[in-house]
């Protein structure tokens, strides 16, 4: 089943993204939306409107959704030019030629791709390609623009410039905006609400920095995150209310949990730190030693060592560790998960008392 | 009780109600439609004629009745046993079952081993001309596959046939051995050459289209050439290799004009030549179960080609990554090797042409000196050809004329329906990819191919000569030729609309209907128009073999009504070689014509139909 039980609300003017690893099922339930597959089972309203209804035997084809799709591949038909691309909708609805021309220009130059007008667009670079196919899908002024991974074939810089495109574009076209991809930053910075998605199982659909912080299993918190978390298996000691003690082979500290928690002695449980709350300062007891360091200018990933195991570390600042370095460490905040030996979340809290 | 029945009917309702929800939506789809119409249309004119096939195999025809002494339309097993287990039957089956295949297999060896040499030498090695070079190789398969026959008859024939000798014996002096002129090495050698531009194109393609990174890679580890050869290249070659083996073997299997031509003078039988023999005489219920043989090994072969090679997935065609791998340097080979290679093309597609005009022109056959030469069977009138039965000269030749212009007509309705019907099948195939509908429908649409030529107008003209529904009778029409002509080439015309829809994404065409544009629209203004070359291949294929289909159309056609390929057997019957060689080069010379014309305005040609 490539998506299983999927129930959630897009609401107006929200830019959502269908985040997911390859084969979960975010691009089907894109698809779903458009019209382009059918359900085998199921409601899917628009703006109110039933557009598809398994009990009812409703459903409206894609043209009469009031929807826009961006392609992955664009999907330009590459006989005719930028300018025939982005009036070819329009031509159909059968607008007059006045009327087509002023929305072309209008969106050539929103786009910033006027001077591409009369062009083909084997003639154009990956990036102008893009905005042709945005312009394109807004031509005719849809309520929701569907958009399938549209950025994932332009290289990083101009990635980055594109997304702030689409950001600025989601607040002048006030449309709904569905985003698919598997780039966990973009879902991060682009979206009002991620969806993720796990073989086609809905895991969490909630704002970027809960699903960051406040993530509902394992999956969630791994998927999330550069770089990502560090998930520790760990056995209980004991379990008082809400201070939890946990040990494996090469830790032990206590666990303060915002709520208490009804552990028993022996449960297998995974702790979840992030790599920014892992502090190196010089005065913790706790020592590790440095495994690798990966300074990128701004702030420097460092592979940490204890004993079998390994933490992921963020310091920022232009620091060097050598490697085989001892450091003290820190495990820092309250953001810290525990979950269950299913990969649940039981809670969230601190760590004290670190041996 | 009423309650189980009430339920009952509420199940009921709900099941057809489903039904009838399911039917609308599969309907909605446009290509569900046509593969629908397509599949009915399509098992009417396929399996009906092989089911009738069939039951013929088992009838006493009137023609038989009285030899037989059996009753008409009566039930039997005798043809059976005639074709399989008599004595008889090393004669009628067994000697040419093995012609065929030792001939047919022979074509393959000779087709892939010029083609793909030749393929391999264009893509790998830096020789001279290769423009020039590789359009020349199409022309054998332009040409019909007996003019190469007639054109080597012309050459080598000796005394053996009565008659004069040929252009080679007359020079040479000696007489050319029989081996040589007739027979299965000729009939192989000739067939071959014919089918080598189908092995160029398809391992041509597969050559050009290699990920060069491949061959880099052993590089990169000291491997020799000789190794990346055939450790690396050939392996990757080889499903093209199996399917041109495959597809030459099936067309040698059914080609009849040249075992005619080249095997009769030493009564060297063939499967095909034996369907001619008992078709068109007094065996028929022989020559239906020799067709029903040969078509169980065609569709033995096609399911082999199948699971060898598959459907193929993923057909992009450029891929646009790959580097151009360092070509072989021939060095100081470079001129003597292209100048070979030019030569060996030349003879087979230039000198045949030489040899029928110059036989055309010649008064006395045999007699090659220049006093002998003459236009008269070009120009001259009726009085002037009392030797030819005051045949008028070609060229101011009704029957010609009428001829050309049945051929002309003809192959522009074959290349126009089965163009179309192949088009839109291709469409609904690949858009349908995945259903059974769509497999039913791709192989029944390839069904055909299978049939021998010859055996399958037979069944036509037998099916089509009483009142079938709302369809007249056929007998003796020009709607009975365009029928049995759209059937025979829909296979080639739909791969090569499946060719066509495979290289584009369906997201092009979603891209419009989420804008609203409907069906025909994105057809036309889409999907047609972006794939056109290959679109107009799709009717260019389907026009080419008709101008040069013989074994079709020699059963359905009427004396008055001829086309240019039956007129030329008539006057080679009579033995009449003027005529037929003048004939075989007015046909080679309109159909090169026309695909050099389409080929210059629309970029159309057949390599871009066969799919390499």
């Amino acid at each position: 089943m490539a998506v299983d039980d999927l129930d959630m609300v897009i609401e107006d003017g929200s830019f959502i993204t269908l985040l997911g690893p390859s084969g979960c099922g975010k691009t089907t339930t894109l698809r779903m939306i458009a019209g382009l597959e059918t359900p085998t089972e199921g409601i899917i309203t628009i703006d109110g409107k039933v557009v598809f209804s398994s009990e009812e035997q409703i459903d409206i084809s894609p043209a009469k959704r009031d929807i826009g799709f961006l392609f992955q591949n664009y999907a330009l038909w590459p006989h005719m030019t930028v300018y025939q691309n982005i009036a070819f909708g329009l031509e159909n609805l059968k607008w007059d030629k006045e009327a087509v021309k002023t929305r072309v220009e209008e969106l050539l130059k929103m786009l910033r791709i006027t001077e591409f007008a009369g062009r083909y667009p084997a003639e154009l670079s990956g990036g102008q390609q893009q905005r042709v196919a945005i312009a394109r899908t807004l031509a005719t002024k849809p309520k929701v623009l569907l958009m399938d991974e549209p950025l994932s074939n332009l290289d990083a810089k101009l990635r980055m410039e594109m997304r702030t495109e689409l950001k600025r574009l989601h607040l002048e076209t006030q449309s709904t905006f569905v985003y698919v991809t598997h780039d966990q930053l973009e879902a991060m910075t682009l979206s009002t609400r991620i969806c993720l998605l796990n073989k086609g199982v809905l895991q969490q659909y909630d704002g970027p920095l809960g699903v960051y912080n406040y993530p509902t299993n394992r999956f969630v918190a791994d998927f999330v995150g550069n770089p990502t978390i560090n998930l520790i298996p760990f056995e209980v000691v004991s379990s008082q209310g809400k201070a939890i003690r946990v040990s494996n082979a090469d830790m032990a500290f206590t666990f303060n949990a915002k709520t208490a928690l009804n552990l028993k002695v022996a449960d297998k449980v995974t702790i979840g730190v992030r790599p920014e709350f892992i502090a190196v300062d010089g005065q913790s007891t706790f020592k590790a030693s440095v495994y690798s360091s990966l300074p990128s200018g701004m702030e420097t990933i460092i592979r940490l060592r204890i004993g079998e195991s390994f933490l992921n570390s963020v310091v920022f600042g232009s620091l060097d560790f050598p490697v085989g370095t001892g450091l003290g460490i820190n495990l820092t905040g309250d953001k810290i998960m525990l979950f269950s030996n299913e990969g649940n979340i039981l809670g969230s809290g601190s760590v004290s008392a670190i041996a | 009780m009423g309650l189980v029945f009430k339920n009952a009917v509420e199940k009921g309702i709900d099941v057809i109600m489903d039904m009838r929800y399911r039917l609308k939506g599969f309907l909605r789809k446009p290509h569900n439609v046509i593969l629908l119409v397509v599949f009915i249309v399509l098992c009417y004119l396929t399996l009906v004629p092989m089911v009738t096939m069939v039951r013929d195999t088992f009838l006493v025809h009137t023609a038989e009745a009285k030899r037989l002494k059996l009753p008409a339309n009566s039930y039997t097993l005798l043809h059976w046993k005639k074709v399989l287990v008599e004595a008889s039957s090393l004669n009628v089956f067994y000697k040419p079952f093995l012609n065929s295949l030792a001939t047919s297999l022979g074509a393959c060896l000779i087709a892939i081993v010029f083609g793909g040499s030749f393929a391999w030498f264009i893509t790998r090695t830096n020789m001279r001309w290769k423009g020039l070079l590789s359009s020349l190789c199409i022309f054998p398969y332009i040409m019909p596959s007996w003019t190469l026959a007639l054109a080597w008859y012309n050459l080598f024939k000796n005394s053996l046939v009565g008659g004069a000798p040929g252009l080679i014996s007359a020079i040479i002096g000696v007489e050319t051995p029989n081996w040589l002129a007739y027979g299965p090495i000729p009939i192989a050698l000739v067939t071959g050459l014919h089918y080598a531009p189908f092995a160029y194109i398809m391992i041509g393609g597969i050559l050009r289209n290699m990920d060069a990174n491949l061959e880099e890679a052993a590089l990169m580890l000291n491997t020799s050439r000789f190794r990346i050869m055939y450790r690396i290249t050939v392996p990757i070659v080889i499903p093209a290799v199996m399917s041109t083996f495959l597809l030459v073997f099936s067309s040698a299997m059914s080609s009849f004009a040249v075992p005619t031509f080249l095997g009769l003078p030493v009564r060297y039988q063939v499967l095909t030549t034996q369907l001619y023999r008992t078709l068109n005489g007094l065996n028929p219920g022989q020559g239906y179960a020799i067709a029903l043989l040969m078509i169980i090994l065609g569709v033995s072969i096609l399911a082999l080609n199948q699971k060898v090679v598959g459907l193929r997935k993923n057909y992009t065609t450029v891929t646009g990554k790959s580097s151009n791998i360092a070509m072989v340097n021939l060095k100081k080979m470079r001129t003597p090797t292209s100048i070979i290679i030019a030569a060996i093309l030349l003879c087979v597609s230039i000198l045949p042409l030489v040899s029928f005009a110059v036989e055309s022109l010649i008064l006395h056959p045999g007699d090659y000196s220049l006093g002998n030469f003459t236009t008269q069977f070009w120009f001259g009138t009726a009085a002037q050809n009392s030797m030819a039965n005051s045949e008028p000269g070609m060229l101011r030749n009704p029957k010609l004329y009428s001829s050309l212009w049945n051929s002309l007509k003809l192959s522009i309705v074959c290349a126009v329906s089965a163009g179309t019907v192949g088009f839109l099948a291709g469409y609904a195939i690949v858009r349908g990819r995945g259903s059974k509908l769509a497999d039913y429908v791709n192989n029944l649409a390839f069904f055909p191919y299978l049939m021998p030529s010859m055996a399958f107008s037979a069944i036509y003209l037998s099916m089509f000569a009483v009142q079938r529904g709302p369809i007249p009778p056929l007998y003796g029409t020009f709607a009975l030729l365009v029928l049995a002509g759209t059937v025979k080439y829909l296979p080639f015309a739909s791969r090569s609309g499946i060719n066509a829809m495979f290289q584009l994404s369906k997201e092009i065409e979603e891209a419009g209907l989420i804008l609203g544009v409907g069906w025909f629209k994105r057809m036309t203004r889409l999907v047609i128009p972006i794939q056109k070359s290959s679109f107009i291949s799709g009717y260019l294929l389907p026009f080419t073999s008709c101008m040069r289909e013989l074994s079709l159309f020699i059963l359905l056609m009427t004396p008055n009504n001829q086309v240019l390929t039956t007129l030329l057997y008539y006057y080679n019957e009579k033995g009449w070689n003027q005529y037929s060689n003048g004939i075989n080069l007015l046909i080679v010379l309109i159909v090169i014509s026309i695909n050099f014309i389409v080929n210059k305005v629309t970029g159309a040609s057949i390599d871009k139909g066969i799919g390499g």
